[in-house]
């Protein structure tokens, strides 16, 4: 971890020149810790203040505080960031401390805590802390409950976090720009009770998405609909941590989504249980098993299961959302005949290759150069070939072996024997059919043409 | 008597200085057409000189065309230079003759009087103002043979600048005519693909002829471009005086390379003064009018001055000898309508010199500022336009790959980066034709009409996307 206590030297010193009463605010700001490393930190085991189980924030990380007082007092510092979307990107955002989503916040039920928050945006911003009770001059409405904060200054935030579960924090001024250039992070209230909705690892993310040029850095904020990159915690597939856990633990997830859409989440593998909305922990009466959660707009879901070993994809199943940057324009060129037409091609383009007449697949194997600074549409490799996917994508690697703590990702699952989806090898015999039916269903006048991949035409 | 013989053997004298040159004046026009073109004229005066010159031509056309051998070709084989070379022969024989003596006027008369008595009268005239005038009137000729002299030189300038740009505008058609057959094969293989999506189901038919409307556009558009590149080959056909066999002639595939450094005429202005033939034959046409007008003025008030021995006899008288000298009074007319003419006539050369060096000024400084202009666009098209055309189709590539774009833009996007070619050898032609026309405005003629029908380098693009 890197901090930047120059930063906050300068900003002490400018300080100085001003008031009596902000050069002993300055004195007093905790130290705001900066990280800028998209790899996923270790959870912060709490130190001081109410001892809690830490949650692990893929490609992220929680923020250090310290006790003044009986209150926990954390620093946010809202800047722009550069992030790495996956290798190969990075993008110019705004977020905190570093980075963009910004640190997860974690504190404790009946915790009391200030919240620092330096603006060190071009423009005036706020906090918004988002399915939190607390004063409503508290609540970061720029304009409707407390001033603006303009670029340099430092409000603070304070109060008291009466009941646990998942929340979020994001501005509430220019909140349009400033949520579509990233500013936003995960706030975690554990419950007092250390038993009370535990469970060996608990994972949070955000959903977000942006809309950024392939070969240009910067979002394009004023997008509604139309995004190409569509994240978790401001990372897509393969750049996204896998869940990591141990065969047998219950292992919770936590989603928050700040999209403009919705988002069913959906896991492979051992079924799951929602038990957390943005209102609480749902009563164990009223928890839905499920193996998809529609996270919608603005909304956070927990959902919990008992690993099992293997390495299991999830990720969100609209599949446009598995996808790297991609051309919505694109035609379709599914069962074109390229005989003859790709080589004149290739005399005008001489790099010319004719991609997308048996589907999209050879877009996970080749690898051919695009742009600067995007994404390829679908990538990662896969024990067994291509995975040829992007976007809102990950696993949850489950393995019989792992150590408490240990979140490193363990590579891909070692299938026991005979477990594996093999070919079949025996022959291939005409079924056998009942009395008067077809080999073939006869073509109507609608029926288009077929292309069948047995049929080779030459390609 | 004595005078009289004295005056006969002037004439006789000068009658013998006024004779043709050998080369018929060919000589200084060759001189002055080679200072200007690099090339001299050939002048075929005889059968030998024009299989001489065929000979060469042919050779010539063995080989692929450049510019100058262009301009060889046509000096060699242009039928209506020779023609008008020929009027150096006109204009010589007016110089000869008035440097000779008119011829005497010799009469008889027989008068048969009554009684058997004939008289026979006999004289021999001779005019004396015209041997009296004849060495201005030489001048004057002399002046008129040079300007012809001139005007002889600029035809074959004009030739050699007819041969250049036709030369330039061939090889650019030509070629051009390679580009929008790629632009046509690009939407050849669009309006394919589009059927071929029909045929998937992929695409519906609107989609389809849009494609189809693109590849019908280019079809008209390289039709056009091929008659173009036709016409300008007849144009050079007619420039270089082909025909027949000759029609074969071989150009090169492309327009020659910009230049590396540009012509920086100085004292252009200066120079055409000194060195354009029409500023020169302007000058000489005011000085022999000059010198004509002088002529008149001394001569005025006679019209008619004729010397001549007369002798007559009449039958049965001695034989009386005298001689007549015959005066036209101007009672009537002074002379002054002549002169009136004269001097209309020179004040009118005097004007139109004055109008030949105005509009000569003025054409150096537009030749000038459409040569920098035909080279800045050539330069930025084949430094500028052109790579980044180049880099945009390499980023649109890079966007195929990762399926940003389908192919439909990729090959929209190599059709626009072959017009972008095109437009270059469009810019290089015009400022080839910008140079051949600089080149003249400085030390040849008045560009013209030609220069007129040229393309201009604005009009390049709206032309190209017409073509």
């Amino acid at each position: 971890m890197s901090n930047r206590r120059n930063f906050f030297k300068t900003a002490g010193a400018v300080a100085l020149g001003a008031t009596a009463v902000s050069r002993v605010g300055a004195a007093s700001l905790p130290e705001a810790v900066i990280q800028t490393s998209p790899t996923m930190q270790p959870p912060l085991i709490p130190n001081t203040g109410r001892p809690y189980n830490p949650v692990a924030t893929l490609n992220g990380w929680s923020l250090p505080w310290r006790m003044n007082n009986g209150v926990k007092e954390f620093h946010l510092v809202a800047e722009p960031v550069v992030r790495e979307f996956a290798p190969g990107m990075k993008a110019n955002l705004w977020g905190y401390n570093g980075s963009s989503p910004g640190p997860t916040i974690e504190a404790v039920e009946g915790d009391r805590v200030r919240i620092f928050l330096t603006n060190k945006l071009p423009e005036h911003t706020t906090v918004h802390w988002h399915g939190i009770q607390l004063p409503s001059g508290m609540d970061g409405v720029g304009g409707m409950t407390q001033p603006h904060i303009p670029p340099g200054k430092t409000f603070v935030y304070e109060y008291t976090l009466l009941r646990s579960g998942t929340h979020m924090y994001h501005p509430h001024a220019d909140e349009m720009v400033q949520m579509a250039m990233g500013m936003m992070g995960m706030f975690i209230i554990h419950p007092k009770d250390q038993r009370q909705m535990r469970v060996d690892r608990d994972f949070v993310f955000l959903l977000a998405a942006y809309d950024i040029e392939p070969g240009s850095a910067t979002p394009r904020t004023a997008e509604m609909t139309d995004f190409n990159l569509w994240t978790f915690n401001s990372r897509t597939f393969p750049g996204i941590d896998p869940i990591v856990a141990r065969a047998g633990d219950r292992v919770r997830v936590r989603v928050g989504n700040l999209t403009m859409t919705n988002h069913p989440i959906h896991m492979h593998g051992p079924h799951f249980t929602v038990t957390g909305t943005d209102g609480g922990w749902i009563p164990p009466a009223a928890r839905w098993p499920e193996v998809t959660t529609d996270v919608a707009v603005g909304q956070m879901r927990a959902f919990e299961f008992d690993a099992v070993a293997g390495d299991w994809a999830i990720h969100c199943h609209k599949s446009h959302h598995t996808m790297g940057p991609m051309g919505h324009a694109v035609e379709n060129m599914i069962g074109v005949d390229h005989r003859g037409v790709a080589e004149r091609i290739t005399k005008l383009v001489p790099d010319y290759m004719a991609m997308g007449d048996k589907g999209m697949a050879d877009m996970g194997a080749m690898e051919m150069p695009i742009p600067d600074n995007t994404l390829p549409m679908m990538t990662g490799q896969g024990p067994f070939g291509p995975m040829e996917m992007g976007g809102m994508f990950t696993a949850v690697k489950v393995r019989d072996d792992l150590k408490r703590g240990d979140y490193k990702d363990p590579g891909w699952y070692k299938h026991p024997q005979g477990t594996v989806a093999y070919e079949y090898a025996g022959e291939l015999t005409q079924p056998s059919r009942a009395p008067g039916a077809t080999a073939t269903p006869s073509r109507d006048t609608m029926t288009m043409n077929v292309r069948k991949p047995t049929a080779h035409t030459g390609h | 008597m004595i005078r009289l013989t004295v005056t006969a053997a002037a004439a006789v004298f000068l009658a013998g200085c006024a004779s043709f040159s050998t080369d018929g004046g060919f000589d200084r026009v060759s001189e002055l057409t080679k200072e200007r073109t690099g090339q001299a004229p050939a002048y075929q005066r005889s059968a030998e000189d024009t299989e001489n010159a065929r000979a060469r031509v042919d050779e010539l056309l063995k080989q692929p065309l450049t510019a100058e051998s262009a301009v060889e070709v046509a000096f060699l084989n242009n039928r209506g230079l020779q023609a008008n070379l020929h009027s150096l022969g006109i204009a010589e024989s007016e110089l000869v003759r008035a440097g000779r003596l008119a011829n005497p006027l010799f009469s008889f008369g027989r008068l048969r009087e009554g009684g058997g008595v004939v008289e026979i009268e006999r004289s021999v005239m001779f005019n004396v103002l015209g041997m009296l005038t004849m060495p201005v009137a030489r001048q004057v000729e002399q002046r008129r043979f040079e300007e012809t002299q001139f005007q002889a030189a600029g035809d074959a300038v004009g030739v050699a600048v007819e041969a250049r740009r036709a030369f330039y505008s061939a090889v650019a058609a030509q070629d051009l005519v390679k580009f929008l057959q790629q632009v046509k094969e690009a939407a050849d293989v669009s309006n394919e693909l589009a059927k071929r999506m029909v045929q998937a189901g992929n695409f519906n038919k609107l989609a389809q002829m849009r494609e189809q409307a693109f590849y019908a556009d280019a079809t008209s558009e390289l039709a056009r471009a091929q008659h173009q590149a036709v016409a300008e080959r007849e144009r050079l056909a007619r420039a270089l005086g082909l025909w027949g066999q000759q029609l074969n002639v071989m150009l090169p595939e492309r327009l020659p390379d910009l230049p590396k450094t540009l012509v920086e005429p100085k004292n252009a202005e200066q120079t055409a003064m000194e060195k354009r033939l029409d500023v020169l034959a302007a000058r000489r046409s005011a000085e022999s009018t000059a010198r004509s007008l002088g002529l008149t003025k001394t001569t005025r008030f006679i019209n008619v001055l004729e010397i001549g021995y007369q002798n007559k006899s009449v039958s049965g008288e001695p034989r009386a000898n005298g001689y007549e000298v015959e005066l036209e009074l101007p009672l009537f007319d002074f002379g002054s309508t002549r002169l009136a003419r004269a001097e209309a006539t020179y004040m009118q050369a005097v004007h139109r010199t004055a109008e030949v060096a105005v509009n000569a000024r003025s054409q150096v400084r537009e030749s000038y500022s459409a040569y920098r202009t035909a080279y800045d666009l050539a330069k930025h098209y084949r430094d500028e336009v052109i790579p980044l055309r180049k880099r945009i189709s390499e980023e649109n590539l890079l966007r195929y790959n990762g399926m940003l774009i389908g192919v439909f833009e990729l090959l929209a996007d190599s059709r626009e980066q072959v017009r972008s070619v095109s437009s270059y050898v469009q810019a290089l032609r015009d400022f080839w034709i910008a140079d051949t026309t600089l080149n003249t405005a400085l030390t040849g003629r008045s560009p013209g009409a030609a220069a007129a029908s040229g393309p201009s380098p604005g009009a390049a693009a709206p032309a190209a996307a017409a073509h």
